[in-house]
């Protein structure tokens, strides 16, 4: 064990955990704004990487294409799907449970309708861009770095829209206090809407991303929404700065267990600093934060 | 210019108006007095769209609000200061006062309207990077009230905003009341303290459990031996 394999380690950390902050500021943007949880978010992000597979096996574009007919996808199926089935229950009794019934509900309907279409085998996506860039040493994929700048730019990008746009005024407005939001003209169901659209975009996002390093199939989703999940929980449900610290945590202390143990313990040790959190300090870093 | 004909309103099962009526007029300061749980909030409510009646009607300048969405009204001049202020409390005092401009119209002319409650709160000002949550009880109220006037409407409803203040703080803010209205702006006040209401106000309303029971001028309220004994406790 060296130097250069930790510091190598702890880039791929970063580059995988810059992925997981994207998928869990859906989740926790969704979370914000509607005090619900998408189980469905994984299977958005499925779709992500199905789009980006079938757009260059089918047209042979340049992958920016692909990526972005998968973005604009889930954003229409985000917001289809808020419009369909969780319109219909807002406001009604036990808001606490049913979105968790229906979204699951989704999920399993998206797997196996993936499943059954598309097949079991896994779909490989090749990189962006080919080849290694050595830096006195360390070497990291261009892909990777690619990842890495897509990423930032999206977060800064979106935390400036929700920050200082209107519409993002008006986000963060229904979120803290949805009536008083309403008396001031906004209308709360576009908000959700447009929420439900952009966090299914972030997801999808990430797909594309981490397609070239992973493989599409009709189950990827479900690790990532589970890491997502734990994220969330380490940076605090609902905070926006918490997902992006929680996601880059997370991947370093996968990318440290790799090294310091095998890539088996990756995992096991997710789970143990979730754990962790949850017993110590189980509101995160940020705490149940507003938006 | 606001009608409130005759509605009838509920939470759930359980009635909370009958039958109400009132009427505010252009350039009025009117008041609603009652007690606590009498109905004057629901009427707010009401009126703004947060809660549907099942009978009446409510219309302003002729446009039956009760016939659109909620977050439409605010687009016919209408804006609502609700119980307990209300306020984003993550957000700036600023970015309080930039959701009141969210309207389309408002939205473009936004900084000067901000400066204009700024002039009219200068507290405002010195607190516009502080988020809303830390405000005192009163800066709040001024920060909900310069929140709702941003939009430029032509009526405001404001639902007691002397509530938890200090009396000195409760007189500036009504002084400032007096000065919307001096501008042009109508004004439906409720209110528990009906001794400070009625010095501003021009004609009042008294509401109990649900009922409008008295109106009239006033100075007429203010004489009322009723009022004097239920609502002023002379």
């Amino acid at each position: 064990m060296n130097l250069q394999l930790i510091v190598e380690q702890m880039l791929n950390g970063m580059v995988l955990g810059s992925m997981y902050a994207l998928v869990a500021s859906g989740l926790t943007l969704i979370w914000g704004t509607m005090k619900m949880l998408n189980f469905a978010h994984g299977e958005l992000y499925m779709i992500g990487g199905y789009v980006l597979y079938f757009v260059l096996l089918l047209f042979g574009v340049h992958p920016f294409w692909g990526v972005l007919l998968a973005v604009l996808i889930a954003f229409a199926l985000g917001v289809l799907m808020e419009r369909t089935i969780l319109h219909p229950l807002l406001d009604k009794p036990g808001w606490d449970v049913s979105p968790i019934v229906v979204t699951l509900g989704v999920s399993i309907f998206l797997q196996n309708f993936a499943l059954k279409v598309w097949g079991e085998r896994f779909k490989n996506v090749p990189y962006f861009i080919e080849g290694t860039m050595d830096l006195s040493g360390f070497r990291i994929a261009y892909q990777r770095i690619l990842i890495l700048i897509v990423a930032a730019t999206v977060m800064v990008g979106f935390w400036l829209y929700v920050k200082r746009s209107r519409f993002g005024m008006a986000l963060r407005a229904t979120a803290q206090d949805r009536e008083a939001a309403t008396i001031l003209g906004i209308d709360s169901h576009r908000i959700y809407l447009m929420t439900f659209g952009i966090s299914s975009a972030l997801a999808a996002l990430a797909a594309t991303m981490l397609a070239p390093l992973f493989l599409v199939n009709p189950w990827m989703g479900i690790p990532l929404l589970l890491k997502a999940f734990i994220v969330v929980v380490l940076g605090g449900l609902g905070s926006f700065g918490g997902a992006i610290l929680g996601g880059f945590l997370l991947g370093c202390i996968e990318s440290l267990a790799i090294v310091f143990l095998s890539s088996e313990w990756k995992d096991v040790a997710a789970f143990l600093v979730l754990i962790g959190f949850l017993v110590f300090k189980p509101a995160g870093f940020f705490g149940t934060k507003e938006w | 210019m606001l009608e409130i004909k005759n509605i009838d309103a509920f939470y759930g099962d359980a009635q909370a108006l009958w039958d109400v009526s009132l009427i505010v007029k252009e350039g009025e300061i009117v008041t609603l007095l009652g007690a606590n749980g009498a109905g004057k909030s629901t009427t707010l409510r009401t009126i703004s769209g947060l809660l549907k009646p099942k009978k009446g009607s409510i219309s302003l300048s002729g446009v039956r609000l009760d016939r659109i969405e909620p977050y439409q009204i605010i687009l016919h001049g209408l804006s609502h200061v609700p119980e307990g202020r209300r306020l984003f409390p993550n957000m700036t005092v600023w970015e309080n006062l930039s959701v009141g401009a969210y309207i389309p119209p408002a939205w473009k002319d936004r900084s000067g309207a901000i400066e204009e409650m700024m002039e009219i709160f200068p507290t405002l000002r010195e607190r516009k990077d502080q988020l809303a949550g830390t405000l005192s009880g009163g800066e709040q109220q001024m920060c909900a009230i310069a929140r709702a006037m941003i939009s430029r409407p032509r009526i405001i409803l404001l639902d007691e905003p002397s509530l938890g203040l200090a009396p000195v703080i409760v007189e500036r803010i009504f002084e400032v009341i007096e000065r919307i209205n001096h501008k042009g702006v109508t004004v439906l006040l409720v209110e528990q303290n009906a001794h400070i209401a009625l010095q501003i106000a021009h004609r009042g309303y008294v509401i109990e459990t649900g009922h409008v029971v008295m109106e009239g001028e006033a100075n007429r309220l203010n004489q009322d031996e009723y009022i004097k004994q239920a609502y002023l406790g002379l």
